[in-house]
């Protein structure tokens, strides 16, 4: 269901929202870039189309996040209680809704992540369509394009001086059903046309098995300064650690680029160099998960190549690898 | 300039002097510069030099132990071999400096594509390494003009705030911090095999994403470096978040400039700052 609305709208609706809904979306922070953050009024929302630095993963699977505290009587220990305050994010992007959609696949099927599942059950997703996808997006070579509405309940699209509104789910429709006005047959969107507007466009072999051994993954792993910017602002890297503290256990985001990430107590480290380590990353998305989850754990957001220090791109050694 | 770099380079690697060159290459946007690493001379066409190669090379040096390396050396970079020879953390012997008469280097974070000289670069002078084993001159109508400013221009204004306004100030631009790590991992001098901020029996402080946790991190970052950094600005650049490491990197510098008229990273005979000790120090901040 497709419905014409202008800014005028969506701002109005979304003040209307901020009285029971607690709102997520981008703003400018002006020369630092594009962040996600609690919105307080409607008009600070930055609708352009500049990529928020980090995804929208954050406030689902957060950076650190309190889970288990000491009871009352200073033995037992209980879960930290979660909030169940509604909320709305705004300007998620289709590669970041759809890393959404993968982490589902993990945190919510066999095992059961109460933490993660409850954020998302509290949370409606309204998109925004990518107009200017850059040089290091690649989506659509992950199954996803500028206008998917993968693990997202509504997709707005930039048209003329305001938005097309796509309502996905009942959720989205029970929200924001009522605002804008309905479209003409003729208005409607060609979303497949929108693919078109991604250059980069890479192959990814079905198994990676047989490069594993290879020399390959030492002579591309050499610039990785083993820092977590990668894995950080990854859409769909979801690796956390333990860490307790002050009578407390809160899990942090940690990443396979570090070093310490699987050293041993005994002092052992099954991935001692970066070969190890850089090859865990690109097996993990590309062959491992593919082989647990039928979909390569990448939705071609492109943030590790934009945000990696050394120009390092995983889009192209994926494609080069010598399968 | 890439040719006699590539000449260097093909020399080394002939003569087994070095047993690999670091330098660029193109990165794979085809504008960037990506590190290249060269252990066979048919690969030494690859190499590049342009505004563009902004890496601090040294970095990778500690990835390379036992091996003789030649490596492509910008002055500030230069500074921070300095600085790790001073440490003992290099043999001189171990390495060849491809020493570049740089002319500065490419903001890449600035938008909107124009070609600008990185901040860093404006306060720097002079761009020739204070050690090469040969240098490499930037031909002189490439070279871009020297600014006369004031390299503490951004830490003196920080300097007029008052505590509440200064704290306030760092308050805000550390809560953008993911705690990646980048700038730890992309300064040369920060070599210790298990950083402060991984140590979890005693844990120095907290690994939250929080206030707390992301001051502590980000001050002792910085006090570690004190009278050893060398102003490359790679942590500045690496980071995502766009936090002014640098104006931290500044003031410490400077602090370090007033009390002891000590500057990192120029002289290889010098002793490091903090295992000298001079009775005329001033000692009057202990109290």
């Amino acid at each position: 269901m497709q419905r014409l609305i202008t800014k005028q709208d969506l701002v109005n609706k979304l003040t209307e929202l901020l009285k029971d809904f607690e709102v997520v979306g981008p703003k400018e922070l002006s020369n630092k870039g594009i962040f996600y953050q609690v919105i307080e009024d409607a008009k600070e929302l930055y609708l352009g189309q500049d990529f928020a630095i980090e995804p929208i993963k954050k406030f689902f699977l957060e950076p650190s996040s309190w889970i288990l505290r000491h009871a009352k009587d200073d033995v037992s220990l209980e879960s930290f209680p979660q909030s169940d305050k509604k909320r709305i994010v705004i300007g998620a992007r289709p590669c970041e809704a759809k890393g959404l959609a993968l982490l589902d696949k993990l945190f919510d099927s066999e095992y059961k992540d109460d933490f993660y599942i409850n954020n998302r059950k509290r949370t409606i997703v309204v998109g925004l369509a990518c107009a200017k996808p850059d040089m290091s997006c690649f989506c659509t070579s992950m199954q996803g394009s500028p206008a998917e509405t993968s693990g997202m309940d509504a997709l707005i699209f930039e048209s003329g001086d305001g938005f097309i509104i796509e309502l996905v789910t009942d959720k989205a429709k029970h929200i924001l059903g009522s605002i804008g006005e309905d479209i003409k047959e003729d208005q409607k969107l060609n979303k497949d046309k929108m693919k078109a507007l991604v250059k980069k466009v890479i192959k990814t072999p079905e198994s990676l098995d047989k490069v594993f051994e290879s020399d390959y993954w030492d002579e591309v792993s050499r610039p990785c300064i083993s820092c977590g910017v990668c894995t950080f602002l990854c859409p769909t890297c979801h690796c956390f650690d333990l860490v307790d503290e002050e009578k407390k256990r809160m899990r942090c985001y940690d990443g396979c680029s570090f070093p310490d990430f699987t050293l041993e107590a005994s002092g052992v480290n099954p991935r001692p160099t970066k070969k190890e380590r850089y090859r865990q990353r690109v097996f993990h998305k590309f062959d491992y998960f593919k082989k647990n989850f039928g979909e390569n754990l990448c939705v071609g957001c492109g943030r590790c190549i934009r945000h990696c220090p050394v120009k390092i791109d995983i889009a192209d050694i994926v494609d080069k690898a010598p399968i | 300039m890439i040719d006699q770099i590539k000449t260097k380079a093909k020399e080394l690697l002939k003569t087994k002097k070095v047993d690999i060159v670091i330098g660029y290459k193109k990165a794979s946007d085809r504008i960037g510069a990506i590190p290249a690493f060269i252990d066979k001379e048919g690969d030494i066409d690859k190499l590049i030099w342009d505004g563009y190669c902004v890496y601090n090379l040294s970095n990778y040096l500690k990835d390379f132990p036992g091996k003789k390396i030649g490596i492509v050396t910008k002055g500030c970079d230069a500074k921070s071999m300095t600085v790790l020879l001073q440490e003992n953390q290099l043999k001189r012997e171990d390495i060849f400096i491809i020493g570049i008469e740089c002319s500065g280097i490419v903001d890449e974070k600035r938008k909107g594509g124009d070609i600008a000289y990185d901040e860093r670069c404006k306060g720097c002078k002079p761009a020739t390494p204070p050690i090469y084993d040969v240098l490499i001159k930037e031909e002189e109508k490439k070279q871009a003009p020297r600014l006369e400013q004031d390299p503490y221009e951004s830490v003196r204004k920080l300097e007029t705030k008052s505590i509440e306004e200064k704290f306030k100030f760092w308050q805000d631009e550390f809560s953008r911090c993911i705690r990646c790590y980048a700038c730890r991992q992309i300064c040369p001098l920060c070599y210790c095999p298990r950083c402060v901020a991984e140590q979890t029996q005693p844990a120095w402080f907290s690994k939250a994403v929080s206030v707390e946790g992301n001051f502590s991190w980000n001050v002792n970052r910085a006090m570690h470096l004190a009278g050893r950094c060398i102003d490359c600005g790679e942590c500045e650049r690496a980071c995502p978040a766009g936090i002014p490491l640098r104006d931290i990197n500044k003031k410490i510098e400077k602090d370090v400039k007033e009390l002891f008229s000590y500057e990192a990273g120029v002289d290889t005979e010098q002793k490091p700052l903090f295992s000298s000790f001079d009775k005329n120090d001033p000692e009057d901040f202990i109290k």
